[in-house]
């Protein structure tokens, strides 16, 4: 199936639309969502590193800020890292409800800021295991800042990093045992 | 060894990609997307904990802080070889100017770990070189007003958002780290306002030169409103920290002013390259 990248050619930023679909295309042959139809929008107007999807019938839309394909040490260049994690990541969580098991998951824009970094953890570990290179402690940090510094806390990171076929259920309970661990601590 | 070291210069390894001012303006890209000038709703961009890329932000800002440090010895460094001993800066300036070497060597190191505890690894953003730039200028009195007082000015304000976003989200190393960074921060400042004054005692034009010099820096640093008291900024004005380094309340005024003058500035950047990047998409629709 399709996987269509917009702009074609870009004029903030040096990014080549070509990659992009070749990255893309590699994740979703990697995911074993080959069937899908991909459509990829850039927002190269702006420097931040939001990426937002909305599930069609047959398509995933992905809607990136152009920081979230950037070189981070070459600003305004691509980095193919940091495009393999971003769309991952999403490509991960459209599979989650698209898949099951993820029916009780409230919309994208109404998920808690736990919940968004439980369900990144689960997918950056994912992807680790795919082959794409990643920091665990950058993860690690951002799921701390969510869940606390604590023991507790990094026992359910590293929990959701090694895991697979969870379910929405089991997600949210190992991040709210995280944070009510934390809070109150044995 | 060559005194007035040029930017250029500067020795970094294969992990540093530096950048000058002219490349960040250069960027035509932008993060106010949502309020236009003089609009009453307003984006809120302050780096705290409830910001959804607070981990990633405080990371960048964190880099930031590491690269700042470096270029923070290599200035002062210089300002202790650069210029003859009690003819062209005293000997007392030159030992304070030492003292800060072996703090700024201190902030490396901190800023080293810290950097390794939130999964950030040295180069991974683009070092910015303008504070060492700031550094160069051939009279003492114009570096101690650029660096000290405008560029270490902004580090308390820089400081004191990093351990308010650790107090919030309670990381304990972050708060503690940028806290003790912070009192040193108030220490340099405070050194150059003292020897702004002192040195420029019996001659006027020099100290408004001098002012005159830290106002352009502070206004290059105010670049975009990263730097305001406004909620759009990513980082706050930290008033009592910069009057317990000796600035008057007349000063910080005018550093909020020039702060939330930037911001408005590029705002209205923002919308005129929107205007015209519309109306280009318009024409070629034609």
């Amino acid at each position: 199936m399709p996987i269509t990248v917009t702009p074609q050619t870009f004029s903030y930023v040096s990014f080549d639309a070509a990659t992009i679909e070749r990255i893309a295309s590699d994740l979703v042959a990697s995911l074993g969502m080959a069937e899908q139809t991909i459509n990829i929008s850039v927002d190269e107007t702006t420097p931040l590193a939001r990426t937002v999807i909305r599930l069609g019938g047959d398509s995933i839309d992905i809607h990136a800020d152009s920081g979230a394909f950037e070189d981070t040490r070459k600003p305004r260049q691509q980095s193919e890292v940091t495009t393999a994690t971003s769309l991952g990541r999403v490509l991960l969580r459209a599979r989650d409800r698209q898949g099951g098991g993820f029916g009780e998951a409230p919309p994208d824009g109404e998920l808690s800021l736990a919940q968004i970094a439980a369900w990144e953890t689960y997918s950056i570990g994912r992807l680790e295991k795919l082959g794409v290179p990643v920091n665990r402690q950058r993860w690690l940090y951002n799921f701390r800042n969510r869940h606390g510094f604590s023991d507790a806390s990094d026992g359910a990171f590293e929990q959701l990093w090694d895991s697979d076929g969870l379910t929405w259920g089991e997600l949210c309970a190992i991040s709210d045992r995280a944070i009510a661990a934390t809070r109150d601590p044995a | 060894m060559r005194k007035f070291f040029p930017v250029e210069d500067l020795a970094r390894d294969e992990r540093f990609n530096k950048i000058t001012m002219k490349d960040r303006l250069g960027d035509p890209r932008s993060v106010f997307t949502i309020g236009e000038p003089g609009d009453a709703k307003k984006a809120k961009f302050r780096l705290t904990p409830e910001r959804r890329d607070a981990s990633d932000g405080a990371r960048g800002l964190m880099h930031g802080i590491f690269v700042g440090e470096i270029q923070a010895l290599e200035g002062a460094g210089r300002t202790c070889w650069d210029f003859e001993t009690d003819v062209e800066a005293p000997f007392a300036l030159k030992l304070d100017m030492a003292r800060q070497c072996w703090d700024e060597a201190r902030h490396v190191e901190i800023s080293v770990k810290l950097s390794e505890w939130m999964g950030t690894e040295i180069g991974q953003y683009a070092e910015n070189t303008v504070l060492f730039e700031a550094a160069c200028s051939t009279d003492p009195v114009l570096r101690l007003a650029g660096v000290n007082r405008a560029l270490e000015g902004l580090a308390i304000d820089v400081f004191t958002t990093m351990k308010e976003f650790g107090d919030m989200a309670g990381d304990p190393y972050l708060e503690f780290c940028e806290d003790w960074m912070l009192a040193d921060e108030v220490t340099h400042v405070k050194m150059g306002s003292d020897w702004l004054r002192k040195v420029t005692e019996k001659d006027p034009e020099r100290r408004k030169k001098a002012l005159e010099f830290q106002g352009v820096v502070d206004k290059l640093f105010s670049y975009g409103g990263t730097r305001s008291e406004s909620d759009e900024s990513p980082i706050g004005l930290a008033r009592r920290f910069r009057e317990l380094a000796g600035f008057t309340d007349d000063e910080v005024e005018t550093i909020n002013e020039l702060s939330l003058q930037a911001l408005e500035e590029r705002k209205t950047a923002v919308v005129k390259l929107r205007d015209a990047d519309q109306f280009a998409q318009a024409a070629a629709g034609e």
